[in-house]
């Protein structure tokens, strides 16, 4: 498992995991990201099961597991977090950020012990020290209970499975040629986004914010002058193709 | 770690097919419970001509009755069992994967941390082995109990044919035909039981 620090500031730091060699080869990779504060972390979509061991031993480089302390869930997907049963024993006094909309279905993952904290359509904020962290709206991008996660002091947006792509082992974990990655986007986009109305509302939603990096939870990050590439294209296609198949 | 889940996969499996097993057994005890009826009612209509019956047909109340009781204990206890199976099966998984973990991040400055939820992990899979092992003993018992009881029901069933053949001409055939379905619904229960038996051993 990679882990590489997205931002480093006076009160915290955003890392990602990702790109683990060892994972099962038929499983799609993802990125699980983890803020840590001066007390505290939590982790943004830990991520399924059969990635638990390496996501537990990579964490554990950077945080004692006890100051794990918050989980959040943008949907219900299990390669975001099928691991919650796992979790669920490991960090017993943690609180799990999730829609509302799935806490039912959520908790068939196995979740006894962690509080389930559920945010409501209109999205939310809480504080981990000195730190806001904000819950903001994505239903329909692709889930029908959905949220992005931004922090506007280290200006980190972690987008979910909106700006994922689909990307051969070992490619990188930033994106480098924007018009080159599109493609790799497009199909993704075009078949799992079912809505051009949701879509619009959480572009118009995401372009009020000051954003350096734009992190999803398949692929390749974006930064500086991409995001707002990635905004304008996205604006302009067309989903939920899958529709008359 | 694969083939330890399949295994256990295949126990609980086996643990839910036994007590779908025995709905079988279940009908079988009724039936021999209504051929006691039939047999009580004839005794008392035949009075001293099938007076050595009545033992027979009290024994064939009795075995009803504790067939029917042992039936519902086994199929409780199957379904106990194969709950513990999966939960045993569950903690083995969560343990490996603690396990890799640590592990894994041997060389971490927090592995520390990683300790006290690995040993509970290991405490839990631990527990969940003893339960699967209590409640597997637990059944072979009843599958035991009720084979035995199968095994008196052959003798008594052995008794009574001699016991109808030596009955007056017009009761004969009736006492035999009680007999042959005693017999029958017997061999049935003791077969269905071994089934399970060896399902489970497998």
């Amino acid at each position: 498992m990679k882990v590489v620090k997205l931002h480093e500031g006076r009160s915290h730091e955003w890392l990602v995991f990702g790109r683990d060699e060892e994972r099962p080869s038929k499983i799609i990779d993802t990125n699980q990201y983890m803020i840590k504060t001066t007390n505290h972390a939590i982790m943004l979509d830990p991520g399924g099961i059969e990635l638990f061991s390496a996501m537990l031993a990579a964490v554990v480089h950077h945080v004692p597991v006890n100051q794990i302390t918050h989980l959040f869930a943008s949907h219900q997907d299990p390669d975001i977090i099928s691991s919650l049963g796992l979790w669920d024993k490991t960090l017993p006094h943690a609180e799990l950020h999730a829609p509302w909309l799935w806490e039912g279905f959520l908790r068939h993952f196995g979740c006894n012990s962690i509080r389930y904290n559920p945010l409501p359509d209109e999205g939310k904020s809480i504080r981990l020290d000195d730190i806001e962290i904000q819950f903001i709206p994505a239903h329909y991008m692709h889930s029908s209970g959905n949220f992005s996660v931004y922090d506007p002091q280290a200006k980190i947006l972690m987008s979910g499975d909106i700006g994922a792509a689909l990307l051969p082992d070992g490619a990188p974990l930033f994106v480098e040629d924007f018009d080159a990655h599109v493609e790799k986007m497009r199909l993704f986009h075009q078949r799992w986004m079912p809505s051009n109305r949701a879509k619009k509302d959480w572009v118009r939603r995401v372009r009020q914010l000051d954003i350096e990096y734009m992190a999803p939870q398949h692929g390749a990050i974006f930064k500086g002058r991409d995001v707002q590439r990635f905004l304008d294209w996205l604006d302009e296609l067309e989903v939920g193709t899958g529709i008359g198949h | 770690m694969h083939s330890r889940s399949k295994n256990s996969a295949h126990f609980f499996i086996n643990a839910a097919t036994v007590a779908a097993e025995l709905s079988e057994v279940l009908t079988e005890a009724k039936n021999i419970s209504l051929e006691a009826m039939n047999a009580k009612a004839l005794v008392a209509r035949a009075g001293d001509n099938v007076r050595t019956f009545k033992p027979i047909t009290d024994f064939m109340v009795e075995l009803a009755n504790d067939t029917i009781w042992l039936v519902k204990e086994i199929n409780r206890e199957a379904l106990v069992l194969s709950r513990t199976s999966l939960n045993e099966l569950h903690s083995s998984d969560a343990n490996a994967r603690f396990a890799t973990a640590q592990q894994k991040a041997s060389a971490a400055p927090h592995v520390e941390t990683l300790d006290p939820i690995a040993k509970e992990a290991y405490n839990e899979h631990h527990q969940q082995s003893v339960q699967l092992r209590r409640h597997m003993r637990k059944l072979f018992e009843l599958l035991d109990e009720i084979e035995s009881r199968m095994l008196a029901a052959n003798v008594v069933t052995a008794t009574s044919r001699l016991e109808a053949a030596t009955a007056a001409d017009s009761y004969q055939a009736s006492l035999e035909g009680i007999v042959i379905k005693l017999e029958k619904a017997a061999n049935r229960i003791k077969h269905i039981a071994t089934k399970c038996r060896h399902s489970l051993e497998r």
